[in-house]
């Protein structure tokens, strides 16, 4: 952006909050406040650079700006003419790949709504999304997730056109109401030639306070919610955000979490916004080699993804010599010792950092590299609580971790630790263009023009979210004297034990998934005597270690019932119960010992494990740890 | 337990072919290994008989740990193997063949009761006692090298791939008699197959073998209904809207 100030189109308005805080907003006058506009504004602005790649028989490919531009463009127009007109609702059932950038700018650009659809979703779910949304065109990314649709399809009365990303294995396949995307853009092409001047109306069509998009927020309790966010909403996140997280047009961005999830859409937004490459990986669990070839500059990612990097790194080494097993602990332990000193506020001193640069040029960098993290100015989590530990392991490896909040009722980012601020279980002061404060009972509330319009179709559960217009996130907090916030637990999740104690267990799960030998835990005992536990094993780290100790087993359940499993589990939970005091302890815990995948109701599309669900589906096991009886 | 793997490791050079296998067999059971090309099947059998050496772990045989053992010290200790492809000596004839096997032997009455029965078990076999075993079909070969591992009177059989190239009539034929061996002898069977169909028939246990490492084991009957063999192991397939399903759901093993 090149500095805000040589920026002409950039005003800045200032204003005083209730708290005396001075609140900073940020207005690009350059283009009509909308997604579709922010967007064609960029188009035009970059013509050939690079806006994204995307590997293609294992060669990364550029797609220029023109070119993003140009399949909008035509998915758009295309979709005109199908009378898919201003209000009406799309929905994007597949991985991040370009494609989804591609319909998604088509169809805001159509002046339409675009809602997003995890590709891990079962039929039923698809067919509840497209009805609660009306959905009257369906982008699907290939023959598997076409499959869902038309399994479901004749439940589906609004919908009307689906268009498949991917033929392969479809060459055979005619559907009256199904064409391919080439077919789609062919006919946007054709419509193009005959009405050149359509796009330019058709992107005027929506309005800034118009809904743009459709998020759908896994409900752990009843079907899923659809957040409905503006395009102000998110246009505001975009021009405001890149002053706190700085990002830029040489930037380099990797994108692959689900783009229905709100903070991969407004990072892919931003970096819209902002001219920064996005690089799409080749699915998710080609991750770690992409960073490796990207080298990412920027890397906003989940907790999962930092600890799977983590317990990459330490599983790596128990392999090492002993040369570099030796040679790691020292510049790690420098490492560590040096990010205390930063931690505690103080300058590290010659000698430590003489020490630290040795270690870095050496060791450290070595493993940033390996990574694909040497090159990243600052490295960002989010959407999920991540264990401080974690954090000090990234600050002492010389990578700044900013922890960031939000919700996707407030369109992605409501506090954030600037780079170079440093404090380990918070998530950050709130951003200068919104506000936070905590209600009487405790619960995070917040305030801002991000705030989404409400829950579609759901009034009632929109006026007990948005009251006084304040946004109510359910979540529990506290903010200190310097204005950090800090996040204790979802309201709903607090354990109340039988002896009364309040008990917060997302810190408690949060130490446990720091071992790299557990996935994910469930903390449990909400009027139960003491706290139990269930955890999900890392299955490949478990597999090694079993492997290394010679433990035999065969399948998963086999393993998990391994003595030698079970006490390896024990120690890692003894490890983290001498860190809290003794009703905070966990007293028993289980092995979950059936392999999940994101298909199964108990987990999140990011591998997280369901609090509720989990609590239902496992009650016997749970039980069983209290003898028996019923809570 | 008759035969017990205990987080066995094979390499070929750098390459980990069993990737950590503890498996099983107790005595006098048919126990099923399956698996596609490629997932360690034959290098599982070869690391038993002593043919290849695991870089880690314990195969225990009758009480014995016979890992890292020559394949000559582990057949006399009654493991016999059936290679896959058969390997019969093609220059000797069938008799010559089945007596070959007995070479560790000094039992000279008891091996010709031992070739008796072979010759029961296989009555096409001993039409043929004096032909030359190349001019065999593949079906008699498969015979006559199950034949040949009898002849050690082994406590134990190790079958790899039996219905190798053979026509679905004589792979039911060849899995019968394996059935009528294991049921009149009591002998104790470990057999590895891709034919997931006729192995989980004729078995009574079964483990599941992908990459080198175990996915999944359980009894025949119950493998035969977990979803995820029935459609990656069996052929079959969900009926779908559109009729044919291309793509693969992922595998859970449960």
């Amino acid at each position: 952006m090149g500095g805000p100030e040589s920026n002409p189109d950039l005003v800045r308005e200032t204003r005083t909050a209730d708290d005396g805080r001075e609140l900073v907003f940020w207005r690009d006058t350059s283009f009509a406040g909308t997604v579709p506009t922010m967007f064609w504004s960029r188009v035009e602005k970059y013509g050939d650079r690079i806006a994204m790649r995307e590997k293609d028989f294992g060669i990364w490919q550029d797609v220029s700006w023109r070119t993003f531009g140009e399949k909008a463009r035509h998915t758009g127009l295309a979709l005109r003419s199908l009378g898919f007109g201003k209000g009406d609702v799309a929905c994007i059932l597949s991985n991040t790949i370009t494609e989804w950038m591609f319909a998604d700018m088509g169809v805001l650009g159509a002046g339409g709504v675009c809602a997003g659809i995890y590709p891990t979703d079962a039929a039923e779910q698809v067919d509840y999304l497209v009805n609660d949304s009306g959905c009257k065109v369906m982008f699907v990314e290939d023959e598997e997730q076409l499959d869902k649709v038309l399994e479901v399809r004749e439940k589906c009365p609004t919908l009307e056109q689906i268009v498949i990303f991917d033929m392969e294995g479809l060459r055979d396949f005619e559907d009256s109401r199904a064409m391919s995307y080439d077919d789609l853009l062919a006919l946007g092409r054709e419509q193009d030639e005959l009405h050149p001047e359509a796009w330019a109306e058709c992107l005027e069509l929506a309005r800034p306070e118009d809904l743009a998009i459709l998020v759908y927020t896994s409900g752990t309790t009843g079907p899923p919610k659809g957040a409905m966010i503006s395009h102000h909403n998110l246009v505001f996140q975009c021009v405001n955000a890149p002053h706190v997280l700085s990002q830029n047009e040489d930037d380099e961005r990797m994108a692959f979490l689900p783009l229905c999830h709100i903070a991969e859409r407004i990072f892919v937004y931003g970096s819209l916004y902002t001219g920064t490459k996005l690089n799409f990986v080749e699915n998710p669990e080609t991750v770690p080699e992409n960073a490796q070839e990207i080298q990412p500059t920027l890397f906003f990612s989940v907790p999962r993804v930092w600890e799977k990097f983590y317990s990459a790194i330490s599983i790596a080494l128990s392999d090492a010599t002993s040369l570099q097993k030796w040679a790691y602990e020292k510049a790690i332990g420098i490492g560590f010792k040096r990010a205390d000193k930063r931690l505690a506020g103080e300058k590290p001193g010659a000698v430590l950092e003489l020490a630290y640069r040795v270690g870095d040029a050496l060791v450290l960098r070595n493993i940033r590299r390996f990574l694909g993290l040497d090159r990243c100015r600052w490295i960002g989590t989010g959407a999920a609580p991540i264990s401080p530990d974690l954090i000090r392991w990234y600050l002492a490896l010389g990578i700044d971790m900013v922890e960031g909040y939000g919700q996707t009722e407030n369109t992605g980012i409501a506090s954030i630790l600037e780079p170079g601020e440093i404090r380990p279980g918070t998530v950050g002061r709130s951003v200068p263009y919104g506000e936070i404060r905590i209600s009487d009972e405790g619960e995070i509330l917040i305030r801002g023009e991000f705030v989404f319009m409400g829950y579609l179709n759901q009034p009632e559960k929109t006026a007990e979210t948005i009251r006084d217009g304040w946004l109510h996130t359910g979540d529990v907090g506290e903010i200190d004297d310097d204005g950090f916030l800090k996040i204790t637990d979802r309201m709903k999740d607090i354990i109340i034990t039988a002896g009364g104690k309040n008990i917060t267990p997302s810190e408690i799960e949060n130490q446990l998934k720091f071992s790299p030998y557990i996935a994910d835990a469930v903390v449990i005992g909400d009027k139960r005597k003491f706290l139990t536990c269930l955890v999900m094993i890392d299955h490949d780290n478990v597999v090694k270690y079993a492997q290394d100790h010679h433990v035999p087993f065969t399948n998963y359940q086999s393993l998990c019932a391994a003595e030698k499993i079970v006490e390896l589990i024990q120690a890692e939970v003894e490890a983290v119960n001498a860190k809290f005091a003794r009703v905070e302890q966990v007293k028993k815990f289980r092995l979950i010992d059936q392999e999940l995948t994101p298909e199964d109701d108990e987990l999140t599309p990011t591998m997280k494990l369901k609090r509720k669900f989990v609590n239902e589906k496992y009650r016997p096991l749970i039980d069983s740890m209290y003898g028996g009886q019923q809570a | 337990m008759l035969l017990e793997l205990k987080n066995v490791e094979t390499y070929y050079g750098p390459i980990m072919a069993i990737r950590g296998v503890s498996l099983a067999v107790p005595e006098g059971r048919i126990v099923a290994v399956l698996g596609a090309n490629g997932a360690g099947k034959t290098t599982i059998l070869r690391t038993i008989s002593g043919v290849m050496d695991p870089q880690k772990g314990e195969i225990v045989f009758a009480g014995e740990d016979i890992a890292r053992r020559d394949p000559d010290a582990v057949m006399r200790l009654g493991l016999s193997h059936v290679p896959e492809g058969r390997e019969v000596f093609p220059f000797l004839s069938v008799n010559e063949n089945l007596r070959m096997g007995a070479y560790s032997r000094r039992d000279r009455a008891r091996i010709a009761d031992d070739l008796e029965r072979v010759y029961d078990y296989f009555p096409a076999l001993a039409d043929r006692g004096s032909q030359q075993a190349s001019q065999l079909s593949g079906g008699e070969q498969q015979m006559l090298a199950i034949g040949r591992a009898l002849m050690a009177h082994p406590r134990m059989l190790l079958l790899d791939e039996p219905s190798l190239g053979l026509s679905p009539i004589l792979v039911h034929q060849i899995f019968e008699i394996i059935n009528r061996i294991n049921a009149e002898q009591g002998m104790t069977i470990l057999v590895v197959e891709q034919n997931a169909h006729v192995a989980l028939r004729h078995s009574h246990y079964g483990y599941v073998l992908e990459n080198g490492r175990v996915v999944m084991d359980d009894t025949c009957e119950k493998l035969e209904s977990s979803p995820d063999i029935q459609e990656f192991y069996l052929g079959m397939k969900d009926q779908m809207p559109r009729g044919v399903r291309r793509w693969k759901k992922r595998k859970t093993w449960r």
